[in-house]
């Protein structure tokens, strides 16, 4: 009777699986590995925070509907941010459960008697993605815990924060290792496009030796990905265009889609935030427009004469329409609004269904970040090439030749900026160079005089600190 | 008085339930009483008996004589027994012969009474006295109870007078009064006795009621039931009559006050279930104490019950009484049982009540044109433009009263027929209800149809079948009602504009406000909920051997509700709704049980009874729910999801939960003097994890009679005191079905513009999650005094709770959910408390006045968060919690501010602690804001001048009834009340607030305006720069009230008046609940639930009602 009483007081959640009969077959670990990818898409990562630190590194303002909209945001742009900002708590919030997704795969998907090159493919993704997210995490937060396997009460629930050091030693291992497991993007079939690729983990361990400054490695790690068939499109808007995406000069993106119902707040969001938040507010030119992410005239001025980038990054009066609209500054506090991500309303009708990718790691990102380390190894005049390749691109002339280190430096950090504006890149050359010394003389050269040494890392969130008492704050906050 | 009678009169009667238990007490009764007999009819004791038996025990003979003539003989065991066997030989000889002959040489005396045979001391025989049988009248008549059925065996004796008689099998008596005899007394036990002025009449028809603090009212324990002298737990007991003509539509509210340390909180809207809390709150989490409903453990509330049919409720309050519940006994237990039928007795009774109700009480708002001027000085004290319509605000006169449009006097119907009786194999209750309840706020309420079915049945001798059926359909409804916009629309806005359509704000939000009109919201959106529920079990149940039953029980609770919500599209301001909208839900939750008992009742060597119970249950689970929405609609006739053009949306969803128990308890009892009681259940739930499916939850309670002891003999005044001890260890499994698991969820995420499903983890699992354990020490005395008419019980308790599920703190850093976040069984908390209750029969005779009073202390207190960081509680929005759940105090004490009075002027505030600095003087603390304390001296106002500022849980809680009747009249009067709580009156933030453009109380009439103003209440200012709305005390307010609950006035038709029409009984009476309320709170009422937050609610509301109640 007691074993008959115990099948009877078996009840699995209906509406869920359960981890005890899950990771059998092969769509399981597709399933997991594809969920380790969920959080990317969330306004915690790539649909708002990542984005909105362009805000942060002076390219732009909050604008939207004034007063205290986007009040988090404003906060940090002007370098009052406190250790409540919610903003930086989804800067917590985002990564972590994307880490916790990632090493659910990586604990799981080693034992299952799968086909094993897709095993290998998918423990690569994980720990690409895992890389990934720590990498977000290390530059934002400097120190944190490094956390390599599911935990469960019972489990040390509140580690004290792992040296940076640890967590890029544990990045470069991961990515290192995807990199030589995971397919080159052509292996993939065209459903499984936007997957991570052997290009994107070279891409991104070569983007973390920049961050470390080890630029002989940034510059093997370039060759590489050129050797895996990565060039620049003809049109730089095509990286911004839905009929373009996944396309040749993209290593990795962000996927969306759109259609009704697809989810769109919170962390169930299949849509893209960025048109709808980005478009001109009151415009009626995108579905929504909040106006939020305004170029700063100082940012508009910075483009070169003849930028064919400008037209694509930006709407200024008297430049061409949006979709047969014409652009009013009124529309803007700065007189300027961002025009990258929007998308017309016949391929989004509503506010909640853009399906625009968002850009992670662009070739022309790569060629940068060769040009930068060549430069710093010494051999400025090879740099130029990378350099001119992103240049010509964008209708402008060869950079003057026999230029000193640090004038190169200033030109390729400059072409950063405006071959990547607000991709969400400018923040992490902000702190990056010269330790970020170089990114407070810019900002405080732009009146964001608050800025201080402090500001290069983000509080650790006293959320979290409650929870986790061994967790120290970050210097100053 | 002994109580070790025994029936034998063949098993039918034995099987007839109370009437013939309390008859052959009654019987004895006849006995001691000493009056002389004279039944109407006696011709059994001349049967003539054929009866040869040697050496025998008087026992086997008489159920030879039984055998053979149809005799039903009472007597007590124990006088019996001492009786030496004997021999006898009977050929032809009456029955009185032989028992004359048989008993000669013992102390045992006899008398038949129609075709009863009574045996009893013969010392106890007194002297009879003959009739006179001169000047006498003929006086009969007829005794039932209150359901009508016919008692057998009253006594009915002529006042002053030792002569009397005794009702036949049909509650028929007749007896020869001397004409100078002006009153009839009958007497039952277990009965109240009632006196009876003859005023020269000749038919005398009686109803009589059970008494009900009687020591051998039948107590349902759980799996079983127990006579109350028996009881060693603590256990309330509220009957049918208690709860009978109360003007409330619903059993819970009517439990109100009626048991000790039992709360019940009630809400005014139609449908809703009261809240109930035995002994104070044992969790943070649910509270609820289970409910049993004719033997099935149910989650329906009880609203889907008819009072009319409940027979009894008891309440297990102690662990030793509950933990026979297991895992679901530690928020106590309330077991309904409903009404059956009794053998050979057929009636019919209808009742009919109409009853009209009102808001207790309205608040007093400010009209227009005393709003314009508020708002006026509101906006300039804010350095704000005036909304040039209020320029003249004494020509807006008084404006609206949304109260008034909101609220109205609503009827409510009250009907029910029943109809019972039985054979001697086969009894049945029937009855059908209608109620039909309006609300009080304009289109809501409530409408139930009940069918009660409970039939038994003797299919053989030795079995027995029975089964209970309770069916309801109710239909809620209501449209958008929002009592707290209601108070908050401005007087300054009419309900319906010029051309009829519903006027709304229309303008700057800080001008006129952004309330929808709660008119147009409360007419147009219709939302219905229509339930359909049916609780039925079958029992069979086998007498195997003497004394040795086998009961089996099927049950069955199924429970569909169905949800609608539609809304036109309209295009009043401030926010238009262009799209029509219906919402549909469907809910489906079936459970079924099966539970197997088997009881086993010996009594050896006299002095050791011995009961024994053992048993199993199983019980299932499967909720299902489905719900679907879709918006603009062609037309407003088509409602149905089909006709929908926009917007579609579906989901549904399942759960489902079992549980396995083994329970056993033993009662023993040593010579009527030591009792005790030993229970344990062994409970597997599917809501554990899986190394952790089984708890044990044992119990053991004593108690000591000490009125039976020798030394107590001569201590006239105590009929009964029995002192009682008890622990118990209980559980609440009310933890969620899926606590334990590790669960992954099913999410999408998209490649190349193709979603794909994706599964993760959200929630960090906790697989050792289990029950909330609960241990309770009880002890008390019962007491009676003076025959019955004094009864006292007190009880004392602690409970502690451990194992308290309490949310745990998970970081950021794992990557599970920190929002949500699993629960831990890492919680304690303590309770304990003093029970009192108090019966009390004032007077007896033909003017009768009954008290019955109980009063409960309970403490509370959370002794364990597992953190320190204590939980907010108590959401009003905005992330407004001004409750919390802290280490050290009651469960949700509200948290916030000191207030210090007002800021006369500006040095004033700048001598005080900073509170809101600023350079801008519409922007800062300024004169006329609130001073606060600066608790920590730290000359700052911020978060750490906060503290607890109140506990919403009463100390006390206590209620009175005083009855009265007289001849057929009675009356009684039912106070009840809390003391000690806080409430946080929440209405008051908005509506006292002077902060934005909402409708305020008439209290801020008297707001500062100028230095000197003596006054509480601040300055009016626009956004409220200094927060004088923060949480503070400013809001806290004494909770305490006393209430006349009930007050009930009844008449019974006299016999000679209705017999004509057939009726047997027939009762007219003026029902009245929440009458009047002593208080010194400010908002509509006082009785605001569980939390003490008073934010918006439905007033509970005062009904008066008029009843009929006829049984023919």
């Amino acid at each position: 009777m007691t074993a008959c009483g115990e099948d009877f007081l078996i009840k699995a959640p209906l509406d869920s699986i359960n981890t005890e009969n899950f990771f059998e077959t092969e769509q399981d670990a597709i399933y997991a590995i594809n969920g380790a990818y969920q959080p990317l898409q969330w306004p915690k990562l790539y649909n708002m925070r990542m984005w909105t630190t362009d805000i942060m590194a002076g390219n732009s303002i909050v604008g939207a509907g004034g007063g205290d909209d986007g009040r988090e945001t404003q906060d940090l742009a002007n370098f009052v941010t406190t250790t409540d900002n919610p903003g930086v708590l989804d800067l917590f919030r985002g990564p972590a459960p994307g880490i916790l997704r990632s090493n659910v795969v990586i604990e799981n998907v080693p034992g299952m008697d799968i086909d094993e090159d897709l095993k290998e493919r998918i423990i690569g993704e994980a720990k690409f993605l895992r890389a990934h997210y720590y990498f977000i995490m290390v530059r934002f937060f400097g120190d944190v815990p490094l956390i390599l396997e599911p935990q469960e009460p019972g489990d040390d629930l509140r580690p004290s924060r792992t040296n940076k050091e640890e967590v890029y030693q544990q990045i470069i291992a991961d990515l290192t290792d995807a990199k030589t497991s995971l397919p080159v993007k052509s292996e993939y079939s065209d459903a499984d496009q936007g997957r991570a690729t052997r290009g994107a983990a070279a891409g991104l361990l070569a983007k973390v030796y920049l961050a470390r400054g080890e630029w002989q490695k940034v510059v093997d790690l370039a060759d590489e990905v050129a050797t895996l068939g990565y060039e620049l499109n003809d049109n730089y808007g095509d990286n911004f265009q839905v009929s373009t995406e996944n396309s040749k000069e993209s290593l990795f993106e962000v996927q969306y889609v759109g259609g009704a119902g697809e989810g769109f707040w919170d962390n169930e969001n299949q849509a893209s935030w960025l048109s709808t938040f980005t478009g001109p507010r009151n415009s009626n030119m995108v579905a929504g427009g909040w106006g939020w992410n305004q170029p700063t005239e100082e940012f508009v001025n910075s483009y070169e004469d003849g930028d064919l980038r400008k037209d694509v990054t930006v709407l200024y009066e008297g430049g061409p329409d949006f979709d047969g609209m014409q652009y009013d500054p009124a529309y803007s506090v700065t007189g300027y609004n961002l025009r990258k991500f929007l998308v017309t309303k016949s391929i989004a009708d509503a506010y909640d269904n853009s399906p625009l990718n968002f850009p992670v790691l662009r070739y022309a990102d790569v060629l940068l970040m060769k040009a930068e380390a060549l430069n710093e190894l010494g051999q400025t005049a090879d740099a130029e090439t990378p350099l001119n390749a992103v240049r010509d691109r964008a209708g402008l002339p060869d950079i003057e030749s026999g230029l000193s280190k640090e004038d190169f430096r200033a030109k390729v950090l400059h072409e950063r900026r405006m071959e990547l504006a607000f991709e969400g890149q400018r923040w992490f050359d902000i702190i990056r160079v010269e330790d970020g010394q170089w990114g407070l003389d810019f900002l405080h050269s732009i009146g964001r005089v608050n800025a201080s040494e402090k500001h290069l890392l983000l509080p650790i969130p006293q959320k979290e600190i409650d929870a986790n008492p061994n967790l120290e704050q970050n210097t100053g906050y | 008085m002994k109580k070790m009678w025994n029936c034998t009169g063949g098993e039918n009667s034995c099987a007839r339930k109370r009437i013939f238990r309390i008859m052959k007490l009654s019987l004895f009764f006849v006995t001691v009483l000493t009056f002389q007999l004279s039944a109407v009819t006696g011709w059994s004791q001349n049967e003539k008996l054929n009866l040869k038996m040697e050496n025998s025990s008087i026992t086997e003979v008489i159920h030879s004589i039984e055998a053979q003539t149809g005799l039903s003989f009472f007597y007590q065991n124990e006088q019996l027994k001492s009786v030496a066997p004997v021999s006898v030989e009977a050929e032809g000889e009456t029955v009185t012969e032989v028992l004359t002959g048989m008993l000669a040489n013992t102390d045992l005396d006899f008398r038949i009474i129609d075709k009863h045979v009574v045996i009893f001391p013969a010392g106890e025989k007194k002297s009879e006295l003959p009739l006179s049988q001169q000047d006498e009248l003929p006086v009969r008549g007829k005794v039932v109870d209150s359901d009508g059925n016919p008692v057998p065996g009253v006594t009915v004796q002529i006042k002053g007078t030792q002569t009397g008689t005794i009702t036949d099998m049909d509650g028929n008596y007749s007896l020869q009064v001397p004409d100078d005899a002006a009153t009839l007394i009958f007497s039952f036990i277990g009965m109240q006795t009632r006196q009876v002025m003859l005023d020269g009449q000749t038919e005398v028809d009686v109803t009589m009621k059970e008494a009900v603090l009687g020591l051998d009212e039948v107590i349902v324990v759980g799996y079983g039931t127990q006579q109350k002298r028996d009881l060693t737990g603590s256990v309330s007991s509220v009957s049918d009559d208690e709860i009978a003509s109360l003007a409330v539509p619903s059993v819970s509210d009517a439990l109100q006050g009626k048991a000790a340390g039992v709360q019940v909180i009630s809400t005014g809207a139609p449908g809703s279930d009261a809240t109930i809390r035995i002994r104070g709150l044992g969790t943070i989490n649910d509270n609820n104490p289970l409910l049993v409903i004719d033997g099935v453990p149910t989650k329906s509330g009880l609203n889907l019950l008819n009072k009319d049919n409940i027979k009894s409720i008891q309440i297990l309050k102690d662990a030793s009484a509950t933990a026979i519940y297991g895992s679901r006994g530690a928020n106590g237990v309330v077991i309904i049982t409903t009404k059956r039928g009794t053998s050979g007795q057929s009636n019919i009774n209808v009742r009919y009540s109409y009853s009209t109700q009102e808001a207790t009480n309205n608040l007093d708002m400010v009209n227009a044109s005393q709003f314009a001027t508020m708002h006026n000085e509101m906006m300039a004290n804010a350095g704000r433009e005036q909304n040039p319509a209020f320029s003249d605000p004494a020509s807006l006169g008084v404006g609206t009263d949304w109260q008034d449009q909101l609220f109205s006097i609503a009827p409510m119907h009250d009907m029910s027929v029943s109809y019972s009786g039985g054979s001697e194999k086969t009894s049945y209750y029937v009855s059908g209800s209608i109620l039909d309840q309006e609300g009080i706020v304009m289109n809501t309420g409530f409408k139930r149809f009940n069918l009660q079915f409970n039939s038994d049945s003797k299919v053989f001798d030795k079995v027995k079948f029975g089964n209970s059926l309770t069916l309801t359909h109710d239909k809620k409804y209501s449209g958008a009602y929002d009592v707290g916009s209601t108070l908050r629309a401005l007087p300054t806005q009419p309900v319906y504009n010029e051309d009829g359509t519903y006027a709304g704000p229309v303008g700057r939000p800080e001008w006129v406000g952004d309330i929808r009109n709660p008119v147009g919201s409360a007419s147009v959106i219709d939302n219905t909920t229509k339930g359909y529920n049916v609780i039925g079990s079958v029992f069979a149940e086998i007498d195997i051997l003497d004394g040795l039953k086998f009961k089996s029980t099927g049950g069955l609770e199924a429970n569909f509700w169905y949800d609608r919500s539609w809304s036109p599209a309209y295009d009043w301001e401030p926010t238009p709704e262009p799209d029509s909208y219906l919402y549909q839900s469907s809910n489906r939750s079936i459970t079924w049980l099966w539970d197997n008992i088997l009881t086993y009742k010996k009594t050896f060597n006299s002095v050791h009874d011995l009961t024994v119970m053992l048993g199993t249950s199983a019980q299932e689970n499967r909720f299902d729910f489905m719900n679907g929405s879709i918006k603009e609609f062609a037309s407003d006739k088509t409602q149905q999801l089909d006709s929908g053009n926009d917007e579609q949306e579906i989901g549904g969803n399942a759960s489902e939960w079992s549980l396995m128990s083994y329970m056993g308890r033993v009662n023993y009892d040593f010579s009527d003097k030591y009792l005790v009681t030993a229970t344990v259940r062994r409970d597997g739930s599917s809501r554990f994890g899986s190394g952790n499916k089984w708890g044990i939850f044992p119990s053991g309670s004593v108690a000591w009679r000490i009125s039976e002891e020798n030394f107590f003999n001569n201590v006239d005044f105590v009929d009964d005191l029995k002192l009682r001890a008890g622990i118990g260890y209980t559980g609440n499994q009310e933890i969620g079905n899926y606590a334990f698991a590790s669960n992954l969820s099913i999410i999408k995420y998209n490649f190349n513009n193709s979603v794909v499903p994706a599964v993760v983890p959200i929630v960090m699992p906790n697989p050792i999650v289990q029950w909330e354990s609960q241990e309770q020490i009880n002890i008390g005395f019962d007491a009676t005094f003076l025959s019955q008419r004094l009864n006292i019980t007190v009880d004392a308790y602690q409970k502690n709770t451990s194992d308290m599920l309490v949310p745990m703190s998970v970081p950021i850093s794992t990557g599970y959910s920190d929002i949500y976040v699993p629960s831990i069984n890492a919680g304690e908390m303590e309770n304990r408390g003093i029970e009192l209750s108090v019966g009390s029969r004032n007077i007896e005779g033909d003017f009768t006045w009954d008290t019955d009073f109980n009063i409960s202390y309970n403490e509370n207190k959370v002794t364990s968060l597992n953190d320190s960081v204590p939980m907010a509680t108590g959401n009003l929005g905005f992330d407004f919690q001004p409750s919390r759940i802290a280490e050290g105090h009651a469960v949700n004490e509200f948290y916030g501010y000191v207030s210090d009075g007002l800021f006369q002027n500006q040095q004033e505030v700048e001598n005080h602690a900073v509170q809101i600095p600023g350079n801008d003087p519409y922007s800062r603390t300024s004169a006329g804001d609130i001073r606060y304390r600066d608790l920590n001296s730290d000359g700052v106002i911020n978060d750490a001048d906060r503290t607890y500022l109140g506990n919403p849980s009463p100390d006390l809680i206590f209620s009175m009834n005083n009855k009265f009747t007289w001849r057929g009249f009675d009356l009684s009067v039912f106070l009840q009340g809390v003391k000690g709580n806080e409430i946080l009156n929440a209405n008051r933030i908005w509506s006292e607030g002077m902060a934005v453009a909402v409708n305020q109380t008439t209290a801020t009439l008297d707001r500062w305006q100028q230095e000197g103003d003596m006054t509480d209440m601040p300055r009016a200012v626009f956004n409220d720069p200094n927060k004088n709305t923060r949480a503070s005390d400013r809001w806290i307010e004494d909770g305490s009230y006393l209430r006349i609950k009930n007050i009930v006035f009844g008449y019974n038709l006299p016999g000679r008046w209705i017999e004509r029409a057939g009726m047997q009984q027939a009762r007219v009476y003026f029902s009245g609940a929440n009458i009047y309320t002593f208080t010194n709170y400010d908002g509509v009422d006082p009785e605001v639930g569980a939390n003490g937050i008073d934010n918006g609610l439905y007033p509970v509301t005062r009904t008066l009602s008029l009843g009929v109640n006829i049984t023919f």
